[in-house]
């Protein structure tokens, strides 16, 4: 690869009227790794990928893909991306043989070698007994694994997967992941993804949270879980402010949700059975666990917020 | 440029136009209703020989009819890409997004040609034509049909969804059809409607058709036909192309919004 970053953002922007839809992005994935942007429905991850992949213009700013402005070239920059967009670009009236020869078509690829791609690619989703059948006759789950076979198959350098597994039951979900993975191993692909799940993303080398089109820069999802803290404490209290008072000169600051404290633990030596006693009848339920990627993004969506208000 | 590529959308189009045999046939009603029962009917209120010039005269419009009908409706396939999101599929691979449109309107005068071919062939076999007078009249039908291609090329690339269609069909299709002199003489239309005659360029393309058909009454010139026909064909595939690559996947969301 001509540039050791896949992908590369400055100042992207882009503005519709008065709404600014994504905020001066500013973004550097190396090869070979898999991203992850995540954040809230609406929040410009969608837009951030569509500019990244020539499908809408930005309104300032630059990208590069492979070391090439996406402005520059569209048509190359197209050659390179594969993009598996939120919801199904398959023409449901075809079969899936049909759509992916179609689709191959698209790229250049030559009957045989077409035909030797897709067969392969049915293989991995132990799909090639379905390969005569419409769209409309596949399962959820069929029909994102041709929308992802579609968008490999001309090998791209970087993937963009827009929600890969959104309304996927978990054993499709984890065949897409591991197939994902697969293709870094062996092709080196670098892949850009946003989800929902954010258990999902824990596999990324790096992850960044985006609000309201501005992004908030996050790190490795090992990194940013062992640094939020040791434990995430739980309490369900009738008085909620009380209990927060109380504790948070000991924890600092708790996550609010009505009824509900979350509160950050550093200390792993923590005993919480001593601490639950001394709570006594002000909190009805307390628990405490090891934290996750969601309560990164939780906490890290919450401080955001504060920081713009 | 892939060839490729766009050979790809081509054949998309022509396959699932011709998978649907009762669509590309009941697509033959319409022309011969109007030629058969219209042209019988109003044919009967004027004297024995007036009565055959008419047909004479109904058989290019008609013709034109098939044409515009099929074309026009073939480039709308490109909204209805967009509306389901198929389009989305050819938008990202790395072919120059004018050359979408282009591939999607060769198909459509492609389709175009084809049900007028079939059309030219009833009339051959029922005698109201004979072989070289056909012949005779598919140059000027490819001509039409390529403009009635970036006519609806033009209406489409600006078209979000199909829910105007029935608009599409009311303000577009009849009023070029009923004002394009394929029906009657444009020198008996009274001056106002004579004017929207004249820049119709669907009228130019009927009149193509009208010198290919021996003894037929004409209201142009075959150079000024030939050059309307090319000018407004090259503008509006070229205005489609432009807008077209213009185009980005997020605009249907924010229909109200202006373009940052």
């Amino acid at each position: 690869m001509a540039s050791e970053l896949a992908i590369q953002s400055y100042g992207l922007t882009k503005q519709y009227g008065e709404a600014v839809v994504v905020n001066d992005l500013n973004l550097q994935v190396k090869a070979g790794e898999c991203y992850g942007l995540l954040g809230p429905n609406g929040a410009g991850k969608s837009t951030a990928i569509h500019m990244l992949t020539t499908m809408t213009s930005p309104t300032s700013g630059d990208a590069l893909i492979c070391g090439q402005a996406v402005t520059d070239n569209p048509v190359h920059i197209r050659s390179l991306v594969g993009l598996v967009f939120q919801d199904s670009a398959l023409d449901r009236t075809m079969t899936v043989d049909e759509n992916l020869h179609f689709a191959a078509a698209l790229y250049g690829l030559k009957k045989q070698q077409a035909s030797e791609r897709i067969d392969e690619l049915l293989a991995v989703f132990n799909l090639e007994k379905k390969r005569h059948l419409k769209l409309l006759a596949l399962s959820g789950g069929q029909r994102r694994a041709v929308d992802i076979a579609r968008g490999v198959l001309h090998k791209p350098q970087v993937l963009f997967l827009d929600e890969p597994t959104i309304g996927l039951d978990l054993p499709n979900r984890r065949a897409i992941w591991r197939f994902v993975e697969q293709l870094r191993r062996e092709q080196g692909m670098t892949v850009f993804l946003t989800t929902h799940y954010l258990e999902e993303a824990v596999a990324c080398d790096q992850v960044d949270f985006i609000q309201q089109g501005k992004l908030q820069k996050g790190g490795k999802p090992t990194s940013l879980i062992r640094d939020l803290a040791a434990y995430i404490m739980e309490l369900d209290c009738a008085d909620s402010d009380a209990v927060a008072a109380q504790l948070t000169p000991q924890f600092g600051a708790p996550l609010i949700e009505d009824q509900h404290l979350s509160f950050r633990v550093q200390n792993a030596e923590t005993d919480f059975s001593a601490l639950q006693r001394s709570l006594g009848d002000t909190v009805n339920a307390m628990q405490w666990r090891r934290p996750n990627l969601n309560d990164v993004y939780l906490w890290s969506m919450t401080h955001h917020k504060a920081g713009v208000q | 440029m892939s060839w490729l590529a766009v050979k790809a959308v081509i054949s998309r189009e022509l396959n699932k136009t011709f998978r649907q045999r009762g669509r590309l046939l009941s697509s033959l009603v319409r022309p011969l209703i109007w030629l058969l029962v219209i042209g019988s009917g109003v044919g009967s209120m004027l004297s024995g020989t007036q009565q055959e010039g008419y047909l004479q005269f109904l058989m290019p419009g008609i013709v034109a009819m098939t044409l515009l009908f099929a074309a026009l409706l073939s480039a709308l396939t490109l909204v209805y890409d967009k509306e389901f999101g198929v389009m989305r599929m050819m938008m990202i691979a790395p072919i120059a997004h004018g050359w979408i449109v282009v591939a999607k309107l060769i198909a459509a005068t492609i389709i175009a040609m084809v049900q007028a071919v079939m059309l030219l062939v009833i009339l051959l076999l029922i005698g109201l034509l004979d072989w070289q007078t056909a012949l005779l009249l598919l140059p000027p039908a490819l001509l039409t049909a390529l403009l009635c291609a970036s006519m609806g090329g033009l209406i489409a690339v600006w078209s979000k969804t199909l829910d105007n269609f029935a608009v599409i069909m009311n303000f577009v299709i009849f009023p070029v059809f009923f004002l394009s002199g394929a029906l009657y003489p444009v020198t008996q239309l009274p001056d106002m409607l004579r004017y929207i005659v004249l820049v119709n360029p669907f009228g130019y393309g009927v009149d193509l058709l009208k010198h290919s058909i021996p003894g037929s009454q004409t209201d142009f010139s075959i150079i000024t036909d030939l050059s309307v026909l090319i000018v407004f064909t090259i503008a509006a595939i070229l205005i489609a192309c432009w807008r077209f690559s213009r185009e980005s996947v997020h605009e249907p969301l924010f229909r109200g919004g202006k373009k940052g």
